[in-house]
């Protein structure tokens, strides 16, 4: 076969080529390989932090700005490296193949770095009257094996929102207490036609953990409990095929297992859906529009009980790297000073993590019926490594449950959580 | 090549003879050049029609893009959104970024093609046709699928966040179709006339600077485009190596206008036209060459 | 320039080249003068194609090794390499469960959107090299889904066949053609045509292109002495003009299925809100391997990645075979 031998000598060319293809790229480089910083004892001046953009024009000026403030303060200097949500995971993963982790990454999990031995714990970063100051939750939430890793760097918790107009039109007077009561309003909101949508319910793979987790928790449900997993115990069964019910009555939008949260909030936001679960960025949308008059309550649980919210927080992790440790403290001991962290959850439009936070933010109105919620607010297990993986399986298969069978769906889920994701 | 397509009579239907220009026939084939025309316009208005929509949800506000019911105009004309984003640093970073690595990129890719292409083409030596094959391999790969490998290599060469690792993929990963069209041209070019010029005593590269090049326009203006567009529009690799926000071209740098947390669509859509509009302008510019340029690369 | 000039020959020079080229089929003659071509040295051969074999073997077949060893290791979710993994990640891609679907997917992708865009582009090619009033403008238009990037146009197609406030279904609504909106990305029945419709769309200005410069390649002398005899327009296209087209749709057809294969942002944007793989190609399921899925595992995208590179090399084979290879480079 003339082809086969043809690529025998392709490849044999391939690799003679190679030390000269090397030298070839080698000659575009402008600064000299190798020198990797830090790999000495000796102390490190400059640390990176990899942030997340939370929005186009605060996130970035807000950590330039921190990074001026923090070399006028200590003398160190900061690099300042600000990723799009969409492309973070890929970033961080593709910097710690290449053992070129960054010093501070700012991210939505931080277990799996922390089983990893990747971490610095509080003990080592943490100033001790900072670690005080964070909220209980989070400082719960933010532990694996008995020391603190996971630091948050802002929090967001869920609420109820509901297009007033509508209700009024439907002649609804007040929000619903019970999930009776929801169904019910959802079917007389979808009955005023038009394309109005009762309830706008996103199990899309953006963020189903999210949606589902502020039901489950308001039908009694977790998603663990006493360390055992308990995806699909009878509640949490109970509770989708009721999410199920209102999508097979159509009193929700079109789709749900194909609607990311995004489109919801749009759902919402055009004055098409009744109601939906949001949070403070969606106020302030909504705010800034002035389409819609609406209200923000809390989220009805199944049986009228008491309302759970479900939280929500992102981490600023440290990397464990040879001489970095009191730049690194020297940042935590700057971001938790209340003008930094306030500013930039302010800037935002998210919720405190640390008690001075809350009781800064405690005279902005708007803000009380998140506050009041938080400090008991509940968290998806972010402390436990499996649940990195867990949330990608729930966000890739939940919505499954829409035209199939919610009980094989989260039996499904359980499994990936008990053989460890 | 131009007479083929002048006449249209050879066309479709109507059987008009050459040569025959009657009163009678004229107003039929005045009909079918009207008719052509609308059905151009048609064809036009497919192809211009979802950027049109662009446009207008540039001008629109931001909430007004995700309305119900949609509508086709703007309730309100937002022309500030050009002026905001015009205005915008970050912007103007992205958009510098964007033309540095695209002009580096083309610039090399021409560099490197014509030698290889002339001594390819107008040359005889042992491991050519090897040569061709290793390009034509090339060709088949896009970065996309070894974009872990780029970052690695760009990484052990420090190079991670600089424009030479970006300028340096697009080179190697469009170097081939340029290869490719050169090749194709130089081939063309009648053997006497290298041979006079050799004959004057003039050095290989005097020959292919002073003779050869001067033919061969039309394949550099077809290389230049494809790769410049190609280096224009790549994301996936400036996603990975380019993590600093002002190193970011503008495909990559856009993605911060649509957020988990907030979306400026209005933003995003003017930002997107005004990446769109130098590369139609160039390329309109230089279409008439580029029909020209294809012309030689496809008779392969 | 008037509209009238049609597809405009440029300075002299290149229309000399233009149409030696298009007194193509004389093989032997053209054979004949290659072999007076000079021949040189493989030194200095080297020399000359040392900066394209740098860049090639630098920036091309080094990454290449390197997604090969990323392919052999064990990581964890994190991106740390824990050890190696010798074929493990291999036999992994092979035995999930959704390598079907994803192979079947990119299978109706590439064929979908190669076969209409090279129909239609035959059509499109052949209106535009006729001469009408504001042709100019027609070709400009066409180019347009090329100049904006696969990225801008992905977006803005999300947009168009939004469920609930997509210009599409508000037109087809307006018009009666339906009743209620389709759910063009959402709906299992609806996203793969949704998605070949802009494939299709952004491959159309180049193909249009390629099959514009191969019409004007074709000798006036021949479709004249066809028209002479009286062949009828039909047989004069499927006769004459289709043999003569066979280096361009051959240059189309491959270009495009390299295009098309790689093409990531159309399917990757257009399918972003539908979970698991359902309407993956090989690309998409490469990278969600590694960033999106449960699996989260970047051995594993390796691995796929390095299938990926093997299954463009079998078309290549087999474009190499067709084209035989051979013959075209030793004139």
């Amino acid at each position: 076969m003339r082809s086969t031998k043809q690529s025998v000598v392709v490849a044999g060319l391939a690799i003679a080529g190679l030390a000269l293809g090397a030298c070839g790229g080698g000659t575009g480089a402008g600064t000299a390989p190798g020198g990797t910083a830090g790999s000495t004892g000796e102390e490190a001046k400059t640390i990176k932090l990899v942030a997340a953009e939370y929005s186009k024009d605060h996130t970035k000026a807000f950590w330039d700005a921190f990074a001026k403030t923090y070399h006028d303060k200590t003398g160190y200097t900061l690099e300042v490296q600000v990723v799009s949500w969409d492309n973070i995971d890929q970033q961080s993963s593709t910097m710690i193949q290449n053992n070129q982790a960054p010093d501070i990454l700012n991210l939505n999990a931080y277990a799996s770095y922390a089983k990893d031995g990747l971490l610095y714990d509080s003990d080592a970063v943490l100033p001790a009257v900072v670690k005080d100051d964070i909220l209980d939750t989070f400082v719960k939430y933010g532990t694996y094996q008995g020391k603190f890793y996971g630091f948050p760097d802002l929090s967001s918790a869920r609420a109820f929102f509901y297009n007033k107009t509508l209700f009024q039109q439907a002649g609804i007077a007040a929000p619903p207490k019970t999930w009776t009561e929801l169904e019910a309003d959802a079917k007389k909101i979808t009955a005023l036609g038009g394309g109005k949508v009762g309830y706008a319910l996103p199990l899309g793979p953006e963020e189903a953990q999210g949606e589902f987790s502020m039901w489950l928790f308001n039908n009694g449900g977790d998603w663990k409990t006493d360390g055992n997993w308990v995806i699909n115990s009878d509640k949490n069964v109970a509770t989708l095929d009721f999410l199920k019910k209102l999508a097979d009555e159509k009193v929700t939008q079109n789709n749900p297992a194909r609607t990311n949260r995004a489109d919801a909030f749009d759902l919402f936001k055009s004055g098409t859906a009744g109601m939906v679960i949001g949070f403070s960025p969606l106020a302030a949308d909504l705010d800034k529009d002035k389409k819609v008059d609406y209200a923000v309550a809390p989220f009805p649980s199944n049986d009228g009980t008491e309302s759970k919210t479900f939280g929500v927080t992102d981490y600023l992790m440290a990397f464990k790297k040879p001489g970095n440790e009191k730049a690194v403290k020297a940042f935590y001991n700057l971001y938790y000073t209340p003008d930094q962290v306030n500013t930039f959850i302010k800037a935002e439009g998210f919720l405190p993590v640390t008690k001075s936070g809350v009781a800064y933010f405690s005279n902005e109105k708007a803000l009380q019926v998140y506050l009041n919620t938080l400090p008991n607010a509940k968290l998806t297990p972010t402390d436990d490594p499996t649940w990195d993986k867990v949330k990608l399986a729930v966000q890739q298969n939940l919505g499954g449950a829409m035209n199939g069978s919610p009980k094989a769906t989260l039996d499904g889920l359980q499994r990936t959580a008990e053989s460890g994701g | 090549m131009s007479t083929t397509t002048a006449p249209a009579p050879s066309a479709a239907g109507t059987p008009a003879p050459q040569g025959d220009p009657t009163a009678r026939n004229r107003d039929p084939k005045r009909r079918k050049r009207i008719l052509m025309a609308v059905g151009g316009a048609l064809v036009a208005f497919v192809f211009v029609a979802p950027y049109l929509v662009m446009v207008l949800d540039s001008l629109r506000t931001s909430s007004d893009v995700k309305s119900t019911p949609p509508s086709f105009l703007p309730k309100v004309w937002q022309w500030d959104t050009y002026a905001q984003i015009l205005g915008d640093e970050r912007f103007l970073n992205w958009l510098k970024t964007s033309l540095i690595v695209a002009t580096g990129s083309t610039i090399i890719v021409i560099l490197v093609a014509i030698p290889a292409a002339f001594m390819t083409a107008r040359h005889r030596f042992p491991g050519r046709g090897l040569f061709l094959l290793v390009v034509l391999v090339t060709q088949m790969f896009a970065p996309t699928s070894l974009v872990v490998g780029l970052y690695r290599q760009f990484f052990e060469l420090n190079m991670i966040n600089t424009y030479g690792a970006l300028i340096l993929t697009n080179a190697a990963f469009n170097l081939a179709f340029a290869i490719w069209i050169l090749h194709g041209f130089f081939s063309s070019i009648p053997l006497e006339v290298e041979e006079a010029a050799a004959l004057d005593g003039a050095s290989r590269w005097q020959i292919l600077r002073r003779v050869m090049l001067p033919l061969t326009l039309p394949g550099l203006v077809t290389a230049t485009i494809f790769t410049f567009i190609a280096a224009w529009n790549e994301y996936v690799v400036a996603l990975t190596l380019m993590i600093d926000d002002d190193k970011k071209p503008l495909t990559v740098g856009m993605r911060a206008y649509i957020t988990g947390y907030e979306q400026h669509w209005d933003q995003l859509f003017a930002a997107s036209v005004i990446a769109v509009v130098p590369v139609v302008i160039l390329f309109a510019i230089i279409e008439k060459h580029l029909v020209g340029g294809l012309t030689a690369g496809s008779v392969k | 320039m008037s509209d009238s000039t049609t597809v405009s020959p440029g300075p002299a020079p290149v229309a000399g080249s233009g149409d030696r080229r298009s007194r193509m089929p004389s093989r032997g003659g053209r054979r004949r003068r290659a072999g007076r071509i000079g021949q040189v040295h493989p030194l200095v051969a080297l020399l000359w194609l040392a900066p394209a074999l740098a860049l090639i073997l630098g920036v091309v077949l080094y990454p290449a090794i390197k997604l090969f060893d990323a392919s052999r290791g064990e990581y964890s979710i994190t991106g740390l390499r824990k050890g190696d993994a010798g074929w493990d990640n291999y036999v992994k891609v092979l035995d999930h469960p959704d390598l079907g679907t994803v192979l079947r997917n990119t299978v109706v992708w590439v064929v979908a959107v190669v076969a209409i865009t090279i129909v239609l582009s035959l059509a499109l090619a052949q209106f535009l090299v006729k001469s009408f009033p504001g042709r100019r403008f027609v070709r400009w238009a066409v180019i347009i889904p090329w100049a904006a990037s696969l990225v801008i146009t992905s977006q803005l197609f999300v947009l168009l066949y939004d469920y609930n406030y997509g210009i599409i279904n508000h037109v087809l609504l307006s018009l009666h053609v339906i009743g209620t909106p389709i759910d063009f990305l959402g709906d299992d029945s609806w996203t793969m045509f949704s998605m070949v419709v802009v494939g299709v769309f952004v491959s159309l200005p180049f193909t249009i292109f390629v099959f514009i410069a191969g019409l004007g390649a074709i000798p006036d002398d021949v479709m004249e002495a066809a028209t002479v005899d009286g062949a009828s327009p039909w047989q004069r296209y499927w006769n004459i003009t289709l043999p003569l087209m066979r280096p361009a749709l051959m240059i189309a057809t491959v270009l495009n299925v390299i295009y098309v294969f790689n093409s990531f942002p159309i399917v990757y944007t257009l399918n972003d809100r539908n979970p698991g793989y359902l309407h993956d190609t090989t690309i998409t399921f490469m990278y969600k391997l590694a960033f999106k899925s449960q699996e989260h595992d970047v051995g594993m995208s390796a691995a796929a990645g390095i299938f990926n590179v093997l299954l463009i090399l079998v078309v290549v084979g087999i474009y190499l075979k067709i084209i035989n290879w051979r013959e075209e480079t030793s004139r």
